[in-house]
């Protein structure tokens, strides 16, 4: 420790801009780490309250996938003696027409028994109208929470404007929740509606979202659930509030692995940046290592001095990141609920971040590793030092031809090792060893690969600037192990960043096709804005009334729901296959065109998704167990579809069998086609004019639906655009650290160099495009690697995350883009080192050591 | 809201008896002597709270059947809010009677859930466990003594609920009139609080059945008082077991 | 040639330290000059003064009658290029550059052609005898023989001055003969200025003149004792 003080603090203090650099990589990684995290857990931990507040003494609760039920399921559940109390449940997240409130969560309930599980603790004011036989006998009232009230400037009596089927209502606060367990729920936007007036608001019929309840004292909360699953059937769930948060963690499973990608990366390219620091600094401290070592340090002391210096750096980078990192999360908390909320369709209101210390002693323990990690093999080096020659002034260390073969060797061996585990690609883990050897690999090859492309950059320089371009250039041959770091760093990051780019692409190509194919009815009608929320549903009678209008053609009911299969819930989407496929000829993945679809519309089949098929391990022809109501379901997966309505994979069956097993007629959208010669704007206004006066209704036309589908995407894609940024300012990080670290290394020899004539521009310039060669270096490498990493990436997201299957397209648009950027930046990023430099005093220069 | 709810002001005489010698002899006394084939009346019910604000309500209601097996229609008429709110209560000798309502801004009736007999019957001070219809046998009773109300000379009774039967109160002093077996006071304590009282006052004889035609409810937790009034009181009136069905309680 | 009058130099710090406290000094062109004195004399912040590294606190230098108080450090930087080669006691060698590179580097910057700069780096790394290790990097050299590369980079242009901090100073004391001998032999036949800073009086006595610094003062200036006859100056 004292040796750290003695010999660690006087140089760190002196370079400490460069040690500042360095720590960036680990505050970078700590930081997106703990950002996406919490900002990830924040929305799961805002969810997860909403649910435990709002289950107040709820022991178990009983729900069919998010399908419904009917209401004589409770009757049921109610008769079984250890079921203290059983109350029916309706939720529905509603917009409100109020200024800045946004989305109202109702709580349909029964009041009458309700408070055997939920406390209300109404505020006891004007006791007629805190009255419950008006709250129930008065199908527009609600109970609101004091905050919500405080905010709108609301009292028993005021009104709230709310959307529902029937159009915009007016709504009454006939009751004042006080500040407590439940009204914390959702951020406090909550109300509380008769389950009987809510099944009208939301068109629910005369069924039940979910039914909570509460075990007699003495009886055993495990013995009661498997007596209710008993009795209802596999189509039911009968669970633990607690496990609504972990169907939502399944649900968002995609986000979390995308948080973590980042975060991992980050961390991998920061302990590059500070392997190259460090490398340096041995390089630097050669003397004072000699003199140590004379002095009677042991070489485990040495190492120990440089280890402890990467246990400082990794705790202060760690620090310093999860202090940014929490910054990022307030920052992205609400936009990352939100787009959980559209994606998933599952709503919560995340208004504060929730920091998990786990997490962060995680976060702080993974940033310490990754530097001692990095900093192990400079450290070793270190121990290694040569007293004698250390000392001899103006000596330097020299990368010995040997071992650039060896690396080169070990490099072919581990290509050769990756080859190989592709072909094996059956074993599939073996693409995750494979993809890991080639970044090996790669690595190995770089001092190599950089020398080889910064002779064949040489010319080029060498035409654009006579002396400094070679003097540049010559800088990078003669020295690649000064740079050989930062072109990794940047060779990674843009391999990266290209492999991202390649994934969006063929997404967002995919995406399309299946737009333009799948999706081509001219308008739809759905209950809410929101093409992904269910709270809303249409009631049967509405294909009739619509058909009914003129210039319509075809009118086809879908009804879309998250059914839980094996523990994951899955989407169901039910309509009429028949229709469905003479509009909308989707070729199959899978499967016999004509006969899986007839087969599929006379209810003997399914068919799958492509992804869920991948992710789940169906394959053509199995049996799939649907739990419904009525029981299991026992249909053969008849055909396999590419279709995009839900990450986790989704299942199309024909509504007549959801309509016999889930006794439920009703449906989320409409896709309505039109008559040749009609135009999409009239008959829009004609639906609206014809609905206009008894339900609440939108009308999209193709392009909005389109242009919805592709903002979701380009917002989800927006956690990819923070990766490519992440992995660009890593980058940067990179360069910019080598160079302060070069030029700090070379400053005796740029004083030579001035010494001997170099004019200040000439030694700028020599800089520059010293610079502009690391960028340019790290570009080939990268953007060639890049092509690589696409693969391996593409394997990965098609078989293990999305299940998809995606077409390999080099990035052109994103890698152009990044030769000026990356360019750019590198030369921004040469000039304070050049400035310094040239400004510097050439004596103290000459004598540097 | 069990069947009780029209209970209020008369069954609750019904209270318990039994057990001991006398105090159950006299508990079931009166419970006898308020037996009757059917019953109507319209009631008035004031909530006084707190802050001494008043909320009225008003309905009708019909019983058919004694004790044990009755059925019960009670329609509300006021105020405006709940106007047509209607309640279809039928007992069951052996166990919780069997609840509906009738909301007809959703034209929708429903069972009413009712799990939790402590909770209060829709914001007056009664709780839904004070208006059922109360099993003597699950009760034990002792003699506590004499007493005075409003000038007549009472029993004093205490009884408590057997082990049998749960209950929100350890005990209760039930006061009953020696002249005509009237209960005219009601005491709940849990431990030694006094959780509620319910005095019965305006004592009538109404088709030969002595009658409390106002019960007040005092909660002193809450500092509220409930009065329900009893108007136009008939006894033994011919209704129609057909007014006392699901269908009756739709058609309003 | 070079021309100091009253020039100090004062280094600013915690403590203020006086390196060169008025000094007058004369050097005619095509002298061969030691400056002697025990280390923190001053001798090196002279000849850093004359070489235009560094600046004079006071005082004027004019190198081949040009004033250097007032240049721009371009202006600094093409006097020390057209004017002035430099030797150092540690070669100051670049690492990574063969012999004939390090020599080139100087032309480079003055934007030669190529082929005449190796032209121009193969004469002097003939001059130097060291003709045979002209691919070599500095590290595959000898001490003498990097001294003479670092000797031929000085001379590239044939400058009028050259200057040598401690040129001998980290050789053993045969090489340190011979490396003494060629900047006598360059000195003789190039006709340039020889300005060498030294410690060593066996070194210094070699010179034809010889000055003396002490704390920042010109103690003594005389004629070396063993030093030849110069072709111009003062002897």
């Amino acid at each position: 420790m004292i040796l750290l003080r003695l010999i660690s603090w006087p140089y760190i203090r002196k370079h400490l801009l460069r040690w500042m650099l360095t720590l960036a990589g680990i505050v970078l990684g700590v930081a997106v780490f703990v950002g996406m995290h919490t900002a990830n857990q924040s929305v799961l931990y805002a969810f997860r309250q909403t649910v435990d507040r709002i289950a107040g003494a709820t022991q178990l609760q009983i729900s069919a996938g998010e399908t419904g039920f009917d209401e004589n399921v409770l009757d049921r559940v109610q008769a079984v003696p250890q079921v203290r109390v059983a109350v029916p449940v309706i939720e529905a997240v509603v917009s409100t027409a109020l200024a800045g409130q946004g989305n109202l969560l109702i709580l349909g309930v029964d009041m009458t028994g309700d408070r055997g599980l939920r406390d209300y603790d109404l505020e006891s004011g004007d006791a007629a109208v805190d009255d419950p036989l008006v709250f129930l006998a008065q199908p527009d009232s609600l109970i609101v929470t004091e905050s919500f009230a405080r905010e709108n400037r609301l009292a028993i009596g005021g009104k709230i404007p709310l959307s529902t089927m029937q159009g915009e209502k007016r709504f009454t606060v006939r009751g004042i929740m006080k500040s407590g367990g439940l009204t914390s729920a959702f951020g406090g936007n909550l109300a509380v509606m008769d389950v009987y007036a809510a099944q009208k608001v939301f068109g629910r019929g005369r069924k039940f979202d979910r039914i909570d309840l509460a075990v007699s004292d003495g009886a055993s909360v495990d013995t009661v659930a498997r007596r209710i699953k008993a009795l209802l059937g596999p189509g039911f769930q009968v669970q633990e509030p607690s496990a609504r948060g972990q169907q939502f963690e399944s649900i968002s499973r995609i986000y979390s692995l995308t948080a973590d990608i980042t975060s991992a990366f980050a961390l991998f390219i920061g302990m590059f940046i500070i392997y190259n620091t460090f490398q340096i600094a041995v390089t630097q401290r050669r003397a004072e290592i000699g003199i140590l070592r004379a002095l009677g340090a042991t070489r485990r002391q040495i190492r120990t001095i440089f280890l402890g210096e990467s246990v400082v750096a990794g705790l202060a980078g760690s620090l310093l990141g999860l202090a940014l990192g929490i910054g990022i999360a307030r920052v992205m908390t609400g936009y990352i609920g939100a787009l959980l909320g559209e994606v998933y369709g599952i709503a919560q209101r995340a208004d504060e971040i929730s920091t998990d210390p786990k997490l962060m002693l995680f976060a702080v323990v993974l940033g310490v590793i990754t530097s001692v990690v990095a900093a192990f093999i400079p450290a070793r080096a270190a121990a290694r030092v040569d007293p004698v020659q250390a000392l001899q002034k103006g000596k330097y260390q020299q990368l010995s031809a040997g071992e650039n073969r060896t690396r080169r060797v070990s490099a072919f061996i581990v290509a050769l090792l990756a080859v190989g585990c592709v072909l094996l690609r059956k074993y599939h883990a073996l693409v995750y060893v494979a993809d890991a050897l080639a970044v090996v690999a790669a690595l190995l090859l770089t001092p190599t690969l950089a020398l080889l492309v910064a002779r064949m950059l040489r010319p080029l320089l060498k035409l654009l600037s006579p002396v400094e371009g070679t003097l540049a250039a010559d800088s990078l041959l003669q020295a690649p192990r000064r740079t050989s770091g930062a072109v990794a760093a940047l060779m990674l990051s843009l391999a990266l960043v290209v492999a991202l780019g390649g994934l969006t692409r063929a997404s967002y190509d995919s995406i399309l096709t299946w737009l333009n194919v799948a999706l081509n009815p001219d308008l739809f009608v759905t209950p809410s804005e929101s093409l992904t929320a269910r709270d809303f549903r249409f009631p049967e009678a509405m294909v009739d009334q619509l058909r009914a209008i003129p210039g319509i053609a075809e009118v086809q009911g879908v009804r879309d729901a998250r059914i839980e299969i094996r523990g994951t819930p899955i989407m169901f989407v039910a309509a009429d296959v028949e229709s469905l496929v003479r509009r909308a000829n989707v070729p199959p993945v899978a499967g016999d065109a004509r006969t899986m679809y007839r087969e599929a519309a006379r209810g003997r089949a399914v068919l799958a998704s492509e992804n869920f098929a991948l992710l789940r391990g169906y394959k053509l022809g199995d049996m799939i167990d649907i739990p419904t109501p009525r029981g299991l379901l026992h249909l053969p997966i008849a055909g396999i579809v590419t279709d995009y309505s839900d990450q986790e994979g989704s299942i199309l069956m024909d509504r007549s069998v959801f309509k016999r097993y889930w006794n439920d007629d009703t449906v989320n959208i409409f896709r309505v086609y039109l008559t040749s010669g009609a135009t999409e704007a009239d008959v829009k206004r004609r639906i609206l004019e014809r609905f206009s006066a008894e339900r609440r209704l939108f009308v999209l036309t193709n392009r909005d639906v389109r242009r919805y589908i592709l903002r979701l995407t380009d917002q989800w894609f927006g956690i990819t655009y923070v990766q490519i940024a992440v992995a660009v300012l890593v980058a940067v990080l990179g360069i910019v650290n080598t160079l302060t670290v070069s030029i700090t290394d070379r400053r005796r020899e740029l004083g030579v160099l001035q010494a001997v004539g170099g004019l200040r521009n000439q030694i700028r310039r020599t800089i520059w495009l010293e610079a502009l060669t690391i960028g340019a270096v790290g570009l080939i490498l990268g953007l060639a690697f890049g092509a690589l990493q696409l693969y391996f990436s593409l394997v990965i997201v098609v078989e293990d995350i999305a299940g998809l299957r995606l077409g390999y397209e080099y990035p052109y648009q994103i890698s152009l883009a990044l030769l000026p950027v990356i360019l750019a930046v590198a030369f921004i990023s040469a000039i304070g080192p050049a400035e310094s430099v040239v400004r510097g005093s050439l004596v103290e220069a000459l004598e540097y050591e | 809201m069990n069947k009780t709810f029209l209970v209020s002001g008369f069954l609750f005489l019904v209270v318990g008896s039994c057990a001991a010698q006398d105090a159950r002899q006299i508990v079931t006394e009166a419970q006898n002597r308020s037996r009757s084939k059917s019953q109507q009346y319209e009631g008035t019910l004031e909530v006084v709270g707190s802050s001494n604000k008043v909320s009225l309500k008003r309905w009708i209601y019909q019983r058919i059947g004694s004790f044990g097996a009755s059925k019960a229609i009670l329609r509300f008429t006021a105020p405006p809010e709940v106007k047509g709110v209607a309640l279809l209560i039928v007992n069951h000798p052996d166990r919780a009677s069997d609840q509906w309502m009738w909301t007809p801004a959703i034209e929708r009736d429903r069972r009413i859930a009712l799990q939790d007999r402590s909770t209060r019957f829709f914001a007056t001070d009664f709780s839904f466990e004070d208006l059922e219809e109360r099993d003597v046998n699950q009760y034990d009773y002792k003699l506590a003594g004499e007493d005075t109300v409003d000038g007549a000379a009472c029993w004093k009774i205490e009884s408590k609920p057997k082990e049998s039967k749960s209950s929100q109160y350890t005990s209760s002093l039930v006061s009953v009139r020696k002249d005509n077996y009237v209960i005219v006071q009601i005491e709940n304590y849990n431990k030694d609080k006094l959780i509620r009282r319910v005095h019965y006052s305006d004592i009538q004889q109404v088709d030969g059945i002595w009658t409390a035609r106002s019960t007040e409810v005092y909660d002193p937790g809450r500092q509220s008082r409930t009065v329900l009034k009893l108007e136009k009181l008939q006894y033994n009136v011919p209704l129609k077991e057909d007014d006392f069905t699901l269908e009756a309680l739709r058609r309003g | 040639m070079i021309r100091l009058a009253h020039v100090s130099k004062i280094f600013q710090g915690k403590r203020q330290v006086t390196a060169l406290d008025g000094i007058d000094l004369e050097i005619g062109r095509g002298e061969m000059v030691s400056i002697i004195g025990p280390s923190g004399s001053g001798k090196s912040t002279l000849l850093n003064l004359i070489g235009g590294l560094d600046t004079a606190t006071s005082g004027e230098i004019a190198i081949d009658g040009q004033r250097l108080s007032g240049l721009s450090d371009d202006e600094l930087t093409r006097l020390r290029r057209d004017k002035i080669g430099f030797i150092f006691q540690f070669f100051n060698l670049l690492p990574t550059l063969s012999c004939m590179e390090n020599v080139s580097i100087p032309l480079h910057l003055r934007g030669w052609p190529k082929k005449k700069i190796d032209e121009r780096a193969r004469e002097l790394l003939d001059l130097v005898g060291l003709a045979h290790r002209m691919e070599h990097l500095p590290d595959e050299l000898s001490g003498g023989e990097r001294q003479r590369c670092a000797i031929a980079r000085a001379l590239s242009v044939y400058p009028p001055v050259l200057l040598a901090d401690e040129p001998t100073g980290n050789l053993d004391t045969h090489t340190g003969a011979d490396i003494l001998k060629l900047i006598r032999d360059l000195h003789q036949r190039l006709g340039s200025t020889v300005l060498i800073v030294t410690h060593d009086i066996h070194v210094a006595e070699n010179c034809a003149r010889l000055v003396a610094l002490c704390d920042g003062r010109i103690e003594e200036d005389r004629a070396g004792k063993l030093g030849p006859v110069s072709m111009g100056g003062k002897l």
